[in-house]
């Protein structure tokens, strides 16, 4: 442990640690922009100049050890002046339309300089254009003007998800963030840079002009798409910005996903397809039960499934990778002894989806098969035992393979075409409960409750102990 | 009914008397009248009802802001970029826009789709006016002619906004072409 002092504060840091990460820690607010946890040290924005005790100039503090005894100013005139010039710099040729800007609101160009900033600009030359809305991939666009080559998104590609597609060519004001010539930005954890991008440069097509950041709220949950159970949250509408005559369903809609940090399961990352989720979760859903494709009501549908389940001779039950460990904690409960349950993968990777690899993506492409596993291990399902009824959680797109068994399927999607179900009970999605996933490191992680569930459907951990009554 | 009210008046002896305080209503009722009346006779305003909404008052003052419009760029387009300053500012929450992107017009990629002012909750003190960026949006001496048996159908949608006065004077203008532009190897 070293010992400085900052602001006259006396902090501890430890042995090669940086100024500035001593001073976050211990929740002395310097600026950075090029500064990145999980990236390396760029040390090209100069917004984190510090004053150093005993040296001549200042120094930027996200390129500066820690040593014991230092004695460090953030705030004095000097720093404030030099950040002051730093940020009149930055923003030379920034075309300052956060009006426009999704980034507004939770952008550092911004919030820095209404800190730190001059506010009468004393360039006197036209502000340099650049192209605007480029579409650096058919997911990003990229607006030269308002990158201020911090390099943040150019070190992702090359230290993090190593695909080393992203570069900063030219010089000068001429510089400016471009792609691989000639290749399509195809990097499985390309919206990352989008998250980490300090200005409005690099911006979600499909976010795009859906919403101002400050009308909505993230929401912890967790991504479906792999056994990696990536921390991610959900932004929905809040409540005091829900709107009317737009169309209630807007107040019900996830308008953005973005990494969850959580440093034990993903760090500061998630892949393109967690970014997706909502897209995911937006597929059509089953919404009222079906009795033999017959819409019915709730009542109806539960006192069909008992009857279903007590004059069943053999049943079986297809388990869920993407229940909760409470839900399976209740199905084990109420129903466990009483059928013969099979395991299986409701999501086998797609076509051209990235199987596995060394960050994040798992092959698995269940939540929670590890929970699954851990309560009722690992079981295909057998189409000669002879089943006279079969209960299937979760998706599946073809009962077929299930034989002559009756079928009572709980779903939150529609069910495959042209097929129905004896008994279809609709569930609820990830979003619309809360509970558990283990992944497949055997960590568990949380998701809350995002949204209300549709009046008919149902929480899955809900319906087994009536139904075994 | 037996409903409790916050204000329910508290009775005294005196009220529950009842035919003292009534003449004491009589009284004011029956001196305004009278004085109105005596205007009336002397040739000066002061009892005069306007018929809404076959008449409409024609003394508002000239600073009067019972309306809002959208105003136009040069070409007719709206000139609002959808920034939602107004939206964010409004305190009645009553203002809900929402945006399109156009990526081909550079001067306009942002612009509502949708934008809807709902006069049941305006309270008209015009803050709207005041944040917009890009004098999109004006308050005028008129006055918002929603009567509906309905408070959901009392917004005024984009097309009204814009359209029911045209107005094509905001004070910033956009140019039609880019300048000084640095075209991009690839999107060109
Ligand atoms: S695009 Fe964003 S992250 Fe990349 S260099 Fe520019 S400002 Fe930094
Ligand atoms: S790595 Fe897996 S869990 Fe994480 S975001 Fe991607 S699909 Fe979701
Ligand atoms: S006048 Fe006031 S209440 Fe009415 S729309 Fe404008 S900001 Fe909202
Ligand atoms: S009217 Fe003005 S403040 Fe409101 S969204 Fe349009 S440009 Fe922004
Ligand atoms: S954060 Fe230190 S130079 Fe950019």
């Amino acid at each position: 442990m070293i010992e400085l002092t900052i602001d006259n504060m006396t902090v501890q840091a430890h042995e090669g640690e940086t100024v500035l990460q001593a001073a976050l820690k211990h929740g002395i607010e310097i600026p950075h922009f090029c500064y990145h946890p999980c990236l390396s040290i760029a040390g090209n924005c100069r917004v984190c100049l510090v004053k150093v005790d005993g040296r001549p100039k200042l120094m930027p503090s996200c390129n500066l050890e820690a040593t014991p005894g230092m004695r460090i100013e953030t705030v004095s005139e000097e720093v404030l002046a030099a950040r002051a010039a730093v940020m009149q710099f930055i923003i030379l040729n920034h075309p300052g339309d956060c009006g426009i800007c999704d980034k507004a609101g939770e952008c550092r160009v911004q919030d820095y300089h209404v800190r730190y900033g001059e506010i009468d600009p004393v360039s006197i030359e036209p502000k340099h254009r650049k192209p605007k809305l480029y579409d650096l991939s058919p997911r990003i666009s990229l607006d030269n003007e308002r990158c201020i080559l911090c390099s943040r998104c150019v070190r992702f590609t090359r230290e993090v998800s190593g695909s080393h597609m992203l570069g900063i060519v030219e010089r000068g004001c001429h510089s400016r963030v471009a792609r691989l010539e000639g290749k399509v930005f195809d990097d499985p954890y390309s919206d990352n840079i989008i998250s980490i991008c300090p200005t409005g440069a690099l911006l979600s097509r499909d976010f795009l002009y859906k919403s101002r950041v400050w009308y909505l709220e993230p929401v912890r949950s967790v991504c479906t798409g792999c056994a990696r159970c990536c921390s991610v949250n959900v932004w929905r509408r809040r409540k005091r910005w829900h709107v009317r005559s737009l169309g209630a369903e807007k107040n019900a809609a996830a308008y953005r996903i973005t990494p969850g940090e959580n440093p034990e399961i993903n760090g500061h990352w998630i892949c393109n397809k967690g970014f997706d989720l909502h897209k995911a979760m937006g597929r059509p859903r089953a919404l009222a039960p079906l009795i033999a494709g017959r819409s019915a009501s709730v009542e109806e549908a539960l006192q069909e499934g008992m009857k279903m389940l007590s004059e069943a001779v053999n049943p079986a039950a297809l388990i869920s990778a993407h229940a909760s460990n409470e839900e399976l904690e209740a199905f084990r409960i109420a129903l466990g002894s009483r059928m013969r349950v099979y395991t299986r993968e409701d999501h086998s990777p797609q076509p051209g989806e990235v199987l596995e690899d060394d960050l994040l993506i798992r092959a698995d492409k269940n939540p929670n098969s590890r929970g699954v596993r851990e309560l009722f291990g690992d079981r295909p399902y057998d189409a000669t035992a002879g089943h006279d009824l079969v209960l299937v959680w979760g998706d599946l797109d073809d009962y077929a393979p299930l034989g002559k068994a009756r079928i009572l399927h709980l779903t939150s999607f529609v069910p495959p075409q042209g097929q129905s179900a004896d008994l279809l009970i609709p569930i609820s999605t990830v979003f619309e409960r809360s509970g558990t996933f283990t992944n497949f490191e055997g960590k568990a992680n949380r998701f809350d409750q995002v949204f209300d569930k549709p009046k008919l459907v149902q929480h899955a951990g809900e319906l087994f102990g009536g139904l075994a009554a | 009914m037996n409903k409790d009210y916050w204000n329910k008046p508290a009775m005294g002896l005196w009220e529950r008397l009842y035919i003292f305080e009534v003449i004491r209503g009589l009284c004011i009722t029956g001196s305004v009248f009278f004085g109105n009346m005596w205007k009336w006779l002397t040739l000066r305003k002061g009892a005069l009802t306007a018929y809404y909404p076959e008449e409409v008052r024609s003394d508002y003052s000239p600073n009067n802001r019972g309306r809002h419009v959208l105003t136009q760029r040069e070409n007719g387009e709206v000139q609002c970029v959808s920034c939602n300053m107004c939206a964010t500012v409004c305190p009645a929450y009553c203002i809900e826009i929402l945006s399109t992107a156009n990526f081909d017009d550079v001067f306009h990629p942002k612009a509502p789709e949708r934008f809807e002012i709902d006069y049941s909750r305006c309270i008209f003190c015009g803050f709207c006016v005041e944040a917009c960026p890009e004098d999109a949006i004006r308050m005028i001496k008129d006055i918002p002619d929603f009567p509906a048996f309905d408070r959901d159908t009392m917004c005024a949608p984009l097309d009204l906004l814009l359209n029911w006065r045209p107005t094509r004077d905001p004070a910033k203008v956009y140019p039609t072409q880019p300048q000084n532009g640095e075209v991009h190897p690839w999107a060109a």
